[in-house]
């Protein structure tokens, strides 16, 4: 039984066809991740698991139960955490307050909470920012800590909506690092998206290609690239036709 | 157990704030015994009730960034209650108080499960509009006086406990000193509390605040419940004060604004917010309007400097006074 | 029988020559929404100061009430503009609580300084072209000059304020700006000068209104907070932004403000008493704005969310 089976599932937002019938399943154990050009439809059906939208058609199931009519704030609490592509921090919390705020979901007791969420920003190694103000961090280390808030709610799944996005190298390389830890450490489920495949392609164990709103392609990372569908959708059809001409020449 | 243990815990507070609060802890537990005016005591319980009001409105509107402009209500809702049941049926300040506040805390559950459907303006607005429906009600509804209101009468010889009348001010200025501490720590405890944090990360961001299981709308209703119960206290608590209760002077438009107004020039969603502005608005409004509502040809230029002193804190520090007092902090910093 | 026909003709056309008054006055308030996303809780203080403007100039002038139309325009969009440049602007940098916060400092300022400069004694206008005034258009129906007046003038300025943002270019700049403040930016338009504009055309048309209200009804410094609320009601029912929903909306409001005198009739039929529905005539217009807002947030013409 899969953690995490999406089936056929649609979502249209009036005439316009964001997803279309896609399929795919996520196991406990699994990095699985999602790419596609931008556009393709990735964040509306993270959308789509997470109960933000309301499924045009299809079924969504969670650790065996049926989730597609549940509301966000319920499938969050089954497990199934997610972070957010754009993050703002503002507000009068401090880092660990806000972490707080995510191991507040399991337990009333504010002195498990924040040994909770002091727990969870050691392991993510930035315990020294804990009584700094958000909007005090760069935006990296926002990032991390709402990725901390994420964890502290103790999922069983995590979405990644393109963590890596606007970061440098050397943070990806961190942030890889990182992820195979919670992955490894915690046991908890990958499903990320990221139009920059570097770090889709070091992480995943599976990945699974959305184009125009549909599945085209499932497989491992090194499968998954050269599959002809997958190239086409990335770079075009013009480039397919001159790499097979030159293919063909050769 | 652990609750009332947040609810005294205050050491998350830097250390010269809670030094100059305990100051002033002290001064209002003398302030009877010091020389001064009947003036001067009347303008010292305003402000305990405006802090009062001004920590319920924090509730919601401070931590949890909903902007009630219909507080009012409920401080009818409170003062009404008492003044019917002891009028009609003899019922002691200390039955109908938690009474009160329980009819508050059911009209609240009414009108927020509407009203938290609303965001931002359109909320604001709605508020003005259920407070200014229910006043409306009351001012033609026979049974609790219409417009011209009620007129408690003296049960009895003074001192009298029960019914909260008294000769002396200083009896009630201590009454609503224990309940401005009662609610001080009250206040600590929710802020210290799950519901606290998560109506903060409500205030931050929803959509945020949902993907950590939070359910928004019910968490908004919740706090708006606890923020009404207070200030219906004080409703009670009014209504024996002043021996007398009008629609238009216990639900009016501008009581709503005045505790509004109070909360943000002092601070929204910090614990001394309301304080600090019930400390600034209420003396200030009290001695500029003694001093010159009282003369000739000066009616209206108290009220006109406190409009212009709020347009200037809202402009320069939306965060209000507090803000001021953080902002300095953090350049020191 | 006739007594409920000519009731209801009355309450009809008494509540449509009502509603174009708070169709006029809710203009300014959606245009200003519209641009900005802003809301001025200080409308009906604009109002007021119109409404002071002809009383006051009118007699120094020697001249109509009707006449000084023009001077409460000029002052309600010297008006709007100074708030903006000198309120508003800073505002909108800030939090919305802040921007709550300020236009309620700017509704108390106004409202005080009107008291302490023209005191609490409601005025009317004793003398004019329009006061007292009326023509019988049928039994029992009197259509009062003032209120035909004023519809009348309303009309014309829903006429300019959609020909202004409709038909020329500084409209076009204007919607654009509504529409997408950054980019009409990078199209090189002003959003401060459209921001600026938009409360000078807010100011000139609620002082315009408040112009022709003085007419029929008495000023005193407190008058604003309920056309406040009605303006808001208004522009809450027609869609937060939309000029068309505006004139439409204050209609229908005037309309419901205007019933209860068809519901005495019929209750009088009845033999039903005791009740006064006149007290309850405000009461529905905030009624309306709660369930408009609950249930159908974007009003009849809106497209803000």
């Amino acid at each position: 039984m899969a953690l995490l089976n999406v089936d056929k599932v649609s979502k249209h937002f009036g005439g316009l066809v964001a997803n279309h019938e896609v399929s795919f399943e996520v196991d406990q154990n699994e990095v699985v991740g999602l790419i596609g050009p931008n556009g393709a439809g990735k964040t509306t059906l993270f959308n789509c698991i997470a109960g933000y939208h309301a499924l045009t058609s299809g079924t969504v199931r969670f650790n065996g139960a049926d989730i597609s009519q549940l509301k966000d704030y319920q499938v969050a609490r089954l497990g199934l955490a997610r972070t957010f592509q754009i993050f703002e921090a503002s507000g009068d919390l401090s880092v660990v307050d806000n972490v707080m705020v995510g191991s507040f979901m399991h337990t009333g007791s504010r002195g498990e909470a924040r040994r909770l969420a002091r727990d969870t920003l050691e392991f993510l190694g930035i315990a020294e920012t804990a009584r700094s103000m958000m909007t005090e961090l760069p935006v990296a280390a926002q990032k991390r800590v709402a990725l901390a808030t994420a964890l502290a709610s103790q999922p069983k799944l995590l979405l990644l909506d393109e963590v890596g996005a606007g970061l440098n190298p050397s943070e990806i390389e961190g942030l890889i690092n990182l992820l195979q830890r919670i992955h490894r450490e915690k046991g908890i489920a990958l499903l990320l998206t990221e139009h920059v495949l570097e770090m889709v392609m070091a992480m995943s164990h599976r990945v699974i290609v959305l184009e125009s709103g549909q599945k085209i392609a499932e497989g491992e990372p090194a499968e998954v690239v050269k599959d002809p569908e997958v190239v086409r959708a990335y770079l075009g059809d013009h480039y397919v036709k001159r790499q097979a001409k030159e293919d063909g020449d050769a | 157990m652990e609750a009332i243990k947040n609810a005294f815990d205050f050491s998350d507070l830097p250390k010269t704030e809670l030094s100059l609060a305990a100051a002033v802890l002290v001064f209002l537990l003398g302030f009877p015994a010091l020389p001064h005016s009947s003036f001067g005591m009347s303008t010292m319980i305003q402000f305990l009730a405006f802090s009062l009001y001004g920590m319920g409105w924090n509730l919601i509107g401070g931590y949890g960034g909903q902007v009630d402009l219909g507080k009012a209500q409920y401080v009818g809702i409170g003062a009404y209650t008492t003044a019917v049941m002891m009028i009609r049926w003899n019922v002691p300040f200390w039955f109908s108080m938690p009474l009160g506040m329980a009819f508050a805390v059911g009209w609240s559950f009414i009108i927020g499960y509407p009203l938290f459907r609303l965001k931002g303006h359109y909320f604001a607005i709605a508020t003005i509009a259920t407070s200014l429906v229910l006043k409306d009600l009351f001012e033609v509804w026979d049974f609790v006086g219409g417009a011209r209101g009620l007129e408690l009468p003296i049960k009895g010889d003074f001192p009298n406990w029960l019914y909260l009348q008294f000769r002396e001010d200083y009896y009630y200025y201590y009454i609503l000193l224990a309940m401005f501490l009662v609610g001080l720590i009250y206040v600590n405890g929710f802020r210290h509390s799950r519901l606290g944090y998560q109506l903060r990360a409500i205030k931050d961001n929803e959509h945020v605040a949902r993907s950590l299981g939070i359910d928004v709308h019910w968490s908004k209703i919740k706090a708006y419940a606890m923020a009404t119960a207070f200030v219906a206290a004080v409703g009670s608590f009014h209504a024996c004060y002043n021996y007398n209760i009008e629609p238009e002077d216990v639900m009016s438009l501008d009581l709503s604004v005045l505790i509004a107004m109070m909360a943000m020039l002092g601070g929204a969603g910090s614990i001394w917010g309301p304080i600090i502005g019930a400390a600034i608005l209420v003396p200030m409004k009290n001695y500029l309007g003694s001093w010159l509502g009282g003369q000739a040809g000066f009616a209206g230029m108290d009220l006109a400097l406190y409009g212009l002193i709020i347009m200037v804190i809202a402009a320069a520090q939306p965060r209000g006074v507090y803000g001021i007092v953080e902002a300095v902090r953090a350049r020191r910093r | 029988m006739e007594d409920i026909a000519i009731q209801i003709t009355k309450s009809l056309v008494s509540g449509l020559l009502m509603g174009l008054v708070f169709a006029l006055v809710a203009l300014g308030l959606t245009v200003i929404f519209g641009v900005m996303d802003i809301v001025n809780f200080a409308h009906g203080e604009f109002l007021m100061v119109g409404m002071y403007t002809t009383l006051l100039t009118s007699p120094l002038l020697g001249i109509d009430p009707v006449l000084t139309l023009p001077l409460a325009g000029i002052t309600g969009a010297i008006l709007g503009v100074m708030c903006y440049f000198g309120l508003i602007r800073f505002l909108i940098k800030g939090p919305m609580i802040a921007q709550l916060f300020g236009t309620f400092g700017l509704m108390i300022f106004l409202r005080n300084l009107a008291l302490l400069f023209m005191g609490s004694e409601p005025r009317v206008i004793h003398e004019g072209w329009l006061v007292g005034k009326s023509f019988i258009v049928g039994p029992g129906v009197v259509l009062e000059s003032t209120k035909l007046a004023v519809a009348v003038l309303s009309l014309v300025s829903f006429a300019v304020v959609w020909w202004l943002i409709n038909r020329t270019k500084v409209g076009k700049a204007l919607t654009a700006t509504s529409l997408d403040a950054e980019g009409a930016r990078y199209m090189g338009i002003s959003t401060e000068k459209m921001n600026a504009l938009a409360w000078a055309v807010g100011g000139a048309s609620v002082g315009i209104a408040g112009g022709l209200l003085v007419n029929f009804w008495p000023v005193e410094p407190g008058v604003g907070l309920l056309f406040t609320m009605i303006a808001f009601a208004t522009v809450a029912l027609g869609g937060f932004g939309s000029v068309r929903g505006a004139l439409v909306a204050g209609i229908l409001i005037g309309m419901i403000v205007n019933l209860p005198p068809v519901w005495d009739a019929m209750m009088r039929l009845v033999h039903v008493s005791g009740l006064d529905i006149h007290s309850f005539k405000y009461t529905m217009v905030y009624a309306i704005y709660f369930l408009i807002m609950v249930l159908r947030p974007q009003g009849l013409f809106g497209w803000k969310q």
